[in-house]
């Protein structure tokens, strides 16, 4: 008879029963747990690289086909900044930057366009594609990693508007401007540490993606990109010296206006804190990710 | 031969039920709430609105094995897949899958709507891990299996849902895959295209793919699985054979609840297959349904019902009840014993009884239920066993009568 199994019926019976508390297990060391999450983090990377770049790709091909500018969008921002801030700072205040206000304020709205478009990008990243996350795995650092990528392709057009201004002020250029890739190269890192603690911020609570506009304004003003900050001096001026974005912004400017290398230890703290910001932030990333899923 | 193998060794998973809260208006308090119960409760603890959606759950599926996941909704089915495609966590217990990973889950509607199917193909293969070129290979295939051939240069928000799960499944199909997970794609698409799904399912256990299959098509578990579990509130109920899980799961369908389904007047402790299953199609089925009606003598009528729901499509091919046949219940203790022609197409179907109350409006209450699983008979194709007789006449000269 299919009804009767009286097999499995009792053993129905047993589970039914309040559930006893697993055993608990004993965890590993944490430098030992660490090693594990940073070889795997690599390794995932290393195979999921296709989908990266699938990723962008998908990105950038939504910008042309939803938008008539395409990458018109990529030069508006620093470009109207630029023309903004120049009015400002060449006819109702005159400040002296050494070289012609234009192109100061241009090489440091076109990496500071880099790191907020990356940011604000990122921030939305998981959420947007909540059904992806939810469906199938893969490693989800790919998602603010991509909003990167599209964000420097915006930074390389952006840097034809930079030739152009370079041409037209007579700024000669320097040998110094092979090591660009180096800054820019820390300023990703760094980037990138920032926008995983963003996107996943976001993911658990909505909150931070409001915060963040806020936190752009303010952060773009604490860091050297339309005036020197540096004149600020005082407890603030200590405060904003922390700031790893300035001497970044500041490198950009030596090697690429004074054909000089950036004042060393400036630019030591911010590699220092771009490294560890990634480091920490991805195995950060990373250990919390088997909760997006469930979290989202 | 496949190396791919599944492994899942006592699993415990903690949920908890309620909303999540997701501003940060809520974090102070929760958190607040949260250190207040870590000091008050040891690790492997459940806090209030905690519970397990699984606990200890063990299986193992190895090359040329298909393992399908059976029970009723809730019971933690798709939490084991989630677990073994790596989107949740146990919180006790391991999870490996070695090999990669093809699960044929819906993933329709995580297509890009301004993307054509086209780059949605190539977006999705990767999404799953295959390489460029690989899709590249295989997109004459993808289409081909989809048909969706002139729509393909199509933006996806322009296709119908239909289409949409049809791209989705075809892409997920066409992953080589070590280790499949499968999780209730049939009800994907037209019938034509499902029974192309089913088949390409089949196929891929059939090389010897390990595979974990979820299912309330019972039908297409016991076609496809080597093996079976019958999951019941997180825990493993019933292992075995496909067969035998859905024998047992009869027997779960078949027993009320503690109290009792019913309301009012009425409960209905029991519904039961008698004689000797399965049934051959076409042949008589016996079921017993027993409860107690009150005795309060309220003005209300109280009518059960008998309801038979085809498994593999999930529709009611069947409702009668004692109204219908002039049957009064009386107060106190009853069997109702119910035959039923069973004239469908081979298949498992649910017997559920109803509960009705016939008074000013009518309120109908589903009750427990028993499974018949109708096997053999005279082969047919179509919806209804039509007891077809024939008879052959051979120029008068005698007649061949078969029926």
């Amino acid at each position: 008879m299919l009804v009767a199994d009286p097999r499995g019926r009792a053993q129905w019976k047993a589970v039914a029963l309040p559930s006893p508390p697993p055993p608990v297990e004993a965890r590993p060391g944490a430098l030992s747990a660490l090693a594990r999450d940073l070889r795997e983090m690599a390794s995932e990377l290393v195979q999921y690289r296709e989908l990266l770049a699938s990723m962008t790709r998908r990105d950038l091909l939504l910008r042309y086909k939803q938008t008539i500018m395409g990458f018109g969008w990529a030069l508006l921002m620093p470009v109207t900044y630029m023309i903004v801030f120049s009015l400002i700072f060449t006819r109702v205040v005159k400040l002296e930057t050494g070289v012609p206000y234009p192109i100061y304020a241009y090489t440091g709205l076109l990496p500071w366009n880099l790191f907020a478009s990356s940011l604000r990008f990122a921030v939305n990243s998981l959420t947007a594609n909540h059904t992806l996350v939810t469906k199938v795995y893969f490693p989800r650092e790919i998602l603010p990693f991509s909003a990167i990528l599209v964000s420097l392709v915006d930074f390389a057009v952006g840097a034809i508007v930079l030739a152009v201004l370079m041409v037209f002020y007579h700024v000669p250029l320097h040998a110094t401007v092979l090591l660009i890739p180096i800054v820019v190269l820390v300023q990703l890192m760094f980037t990138a540490g920032v926008t995983l603690l963003l996107a996943m911020g976001n993911l658990f609570y909505r909150d931070v993606k409001y915060l963040l506009e806020i936190g752009i304004t303010l952060w773009m003003f604490a860091t050297s990109v339309v005036y020197p900050v540096q004149r600020i001096g005082g407890q603030l001026g200590w405060l904003l010296a922390l700031n790893p974005m300035t001497p970044i912004i500041d490198a950009y400017r030596s090697l690429l206006l004074h054909g000089t290398l950036p004042p060393a230890g400036p630019f030591a703290w911010a590699t220092g804190v771009s490294v560890l910001a990634l480091v920490v932030a991805w195995v950060v990333f990373h250990r919390a990710e088997f909760k997006f899923a469930e979290s989202i | 031969m496949p190396d791919g193998l599944v492994h899942f060794d006592g699993v415990w998973k903690k949920f908890r039920r309620g909303e999540r809260h997701d501003s940060l208006r809520d974090l102070i308090p929760a958190m607040g709430r949260a250190l207040v119960k870590r000091a008050a409760s040891g690790e492997g603890a459940l806090a209030s609105e905690e519970f397990w959606a699984l606990s200890d759950v063990s299986f193992a599926v190895r090359p040329g094995e298909a393992l399908g996941i059976i029970g009723p909704n809730g019971a933690g089915k798709s939490t084991i897949l989630k677990i073994l495609i790596r989107l949740l966590r146990p919180t006790r217990g391991h999870s490996l899958v070695r090999g990669r990973v093809g699960s044929l889950i819906e993933i329709g509607g995580s297509l890009h709507p301004d993307l054509t199917g086209r780059e949605n193909v190539f977006l999705q293969g990767s999404v799953m891990g295959m390489r460029r070129v690989e899709i590249a290979r295989k997109f004459d295939d993808i289409v081909a299996f989809s048909e969706l051939g002139d729509f393909i240069d199509t933006p996806v928000k322009r296709y119908s849902s239909g289409m949409n799960a049809r791209l989705g499944f075809s892409v997920a199909a066409h992953l080589e895959a070590d280790v499949l997970i499968i999780d209730e794609v049939l009800a994907v698409g037209d019938a034509a295209f499902q029974k192309r799904a089913f088949d390409r399912m089949k196929e891929m256990v059939g090389r010897g793919v390990p595979a974990v299959v979820v299912s309330h098509q019972l039908e297409r578990i016991a076609s496809l699985c080597t093996g079976a579990i019958l999951l019941v509130k997180g825990a493993i109920a019933h292992q075995g054979s496909a067969g035998e899980c859905i024998a047992a799961y009869a027997g779960i369908h078949g027993e009320a609840s503690a109290d009792g389904a019913g309301h009012d007047g009425l409960r209905i402790a029991s519904v039961r297959v008698e004689g000797p299953q399965p049934v051959a199609s076409g042949a008589h089925a016996q079921v017993v349904i027993a409860g107690v009606a009150a005795r309060d003598g309220t003005s209300a009528r109280p009518v059960v019902g008998v309801r038979v729901r085809s498994l593999q499509t999930g529709e009611v091919v069947f409702a009668t009840g004692t109204i219908s046949h002039e049957l009064e219940l009386p107060a106190g203790p009853f069997e109702l014993r119910v035959g039923l022609q069973m004239n469908v197409p081979e298949g498992v179907y649910a017997v559920e009884s109803t509960i009705g109350q016939w008074q000013r409006e009518r309120r109908v209450e589903t009750g427990p239920a028993a499974l018949i699983q109708v096997t053999g008979g005279r082969w047919f194709w179509g919806q209804v066993q039509m007891n077809c007789a024939m008879r052959l006449g051979m120029n008068g000269a005698g007649e061949a009568r078969h029926d």
